[in-house]
């Protein structure tokens, strides 16, 4: 299920930060005032520079998976808050993710903003628009 | 005579004292200041303050700001009035006047034309510090994590080593030697491919970059000097930075795989000059 929350918000913070390291805009590829939500199984991650990448499979109403393809930070960014690709990989459990949509009309194209693990745990990669700070 | 040795012994004591507010400087065999180790080196992600909760959580950026830490409590003496420090040198070189049409041009269109939105090398001084350095009396080579992929840099430590390519190149040729207890390290024969920051800041292959690392305690003050005299107005000095030595080794380079430019829909960038 997609999900998506019209948010009139706009963060000059959040278009700035998550393409550090890299300077074409954030919001030239993604609407960054709005987020949506899906909850399936990350099956892969490309622990690859300027931006990684994190694949989610969601499960359709027929049962068959629908990938989602989500960009996010350099690794040099992830290392520095101690994530690593096996943290992101997971345990194969659902995990529920929150993401900018792209502009480019690519519904399964979205910014990785925040995980949800199975275990509790959360993992805020950049601020949701609206959403309280952690 | 008494007092003149009580005034001596004073003398010793205040020498004494000011050699042991100093930072402690580790040499190697030759002498010269160590400079080997793996160093947080204040550029790119500077800035990134990640937040870990007792859960496990992590919050990378757009946290809520942390406590602020309780106030320092007051000097024990009033500390004597410093001069006012000069002000920082500008972040971005300054062109002649016939180039600046060409900088502007390049910084409009820097999502087609910036080679580190490809994967290239950055160049120097836009690769900033180096993550790594290992030194030895006859050479020393900086190695670098980038965004753009790994680098690294062999600086030898005489003239007239034989490279096995003298053609030009994104990080050029470089030659170290020392001033006192600083490294210089002066770079030349660059390709014009790389810019000297962010923004269309091009140059040409008759650039000069000079960089000077001196260490004081467990950082190193790093500062870089950009010469292109055909092209830039005067020499551009980069943002010194502060390299910070760490136990966390680094970890094998993440390769650059560039996917992002395709889902580009318009040519919006923004300055982020490491």
């Amino acid at each position: 299920m997609r999900k998506v929350k019209q948010v009139l918000w706009l963060s000059v913070f959040a278009l700035w930060l998550p393409a550090a390291l890299a300077h074409h805009s954030l919001s030239g590829q993604f609407d960054t005032t709005q987020s949506f939500e899906i909850k399936g199984v990350v099956s892969r991650v490309d622990w690859v520079n300027p931006h990684t990448y994190v694949y989610v499979d969601v499960k359709q109403k027929d049962g068959t998976p629908l990938t989602y393809k989500l960009e996010s930070l350099p690794v040099a960014m992830m290392r520095k808050a101690g994530l690593s690709k096996q943290e992101l990989v997971g345990d194969g459990k659902p995990v529920v993710i929150q993401a900018y949509p792209a502009r480019n009309g690519t519904p399964t194209l979205g910014y990785l903003l925040h995980l949800s693990l199975a275990d509790g745990r959360e993992i805020q990669f950049s601020r949701v628009p609206g959403a309280e700070q952690p | 005579m008494k007092p003149n040795y009580l005034a001596g012994a004073g003398l010793l004591c205040v020498a004494v004292l000011a050699m042991s507010a100093q930072p402690s400087m580790p040499r190697l065999a030759d002498g010269k200041p160590d400079l080997n180790g793996t160093w947080e080196n204040g550029g790119g992600i500077d800035f990134l303050r990640p937040q870990t909760k007792a859960d496990g959580s992590v919050c990378v950026t757009g946290c809520a700001p942390a406590a602020p830490a309780a106030p320092a409590a007051p000097a024990a003496a009033a500390a004597p009035a410093r001069p006012a420090a000069a002000p920082p040198p500008p972040d971005r070189p300054r062109y002649r006047p016939e180039f600046e049409a060409r900088v502007a041009d390049l910084k409009r269109r820097q999502q087609k034309e910036d080679g580190v939105l490809r994967c290239q090398p950055p160049g120097v001084p836009r690769i900033g510090p180096p993550d790594k350095i290992v030194q030895t009396a006859r050479e020393v080579v900086f190695l670098y994590e980038d965004v753009s992929g790994p680098f690294f840099r062999i600086v030898p430590l005489r003239q007239g080593v034989k490279r096995a390519d003298d053609s030009e190149s994104y990080l050029g040729d470089a030659t170290g030697h020392w001033e006192g207890d600083t490294l210089v390290v002066v770079t030349r024969n660059f390709n014009e491919l790389t810019w000297l920051t962010d923004d269309g800041a091009f140059h040409s292959g008759k650039l000069v970059v000079t960089e000077r690392l001196t260490r004081r305690g467990d950082e190193i003050e790093y500062r870089a000097t950009a010469d292109d005299p055909g092209v830039l107005a005067e020499p551009w000095q980069i943002r010194p930075r502060r390299m910070v030595r760490t136990d966390v080794e680094m970890a094998e380079p993440a390769p650059c795989v560039e996917q992002d430019l395709s889902n580009m829909v318009d040519d919006t960038y923004h300055s982020n000059p490491r």
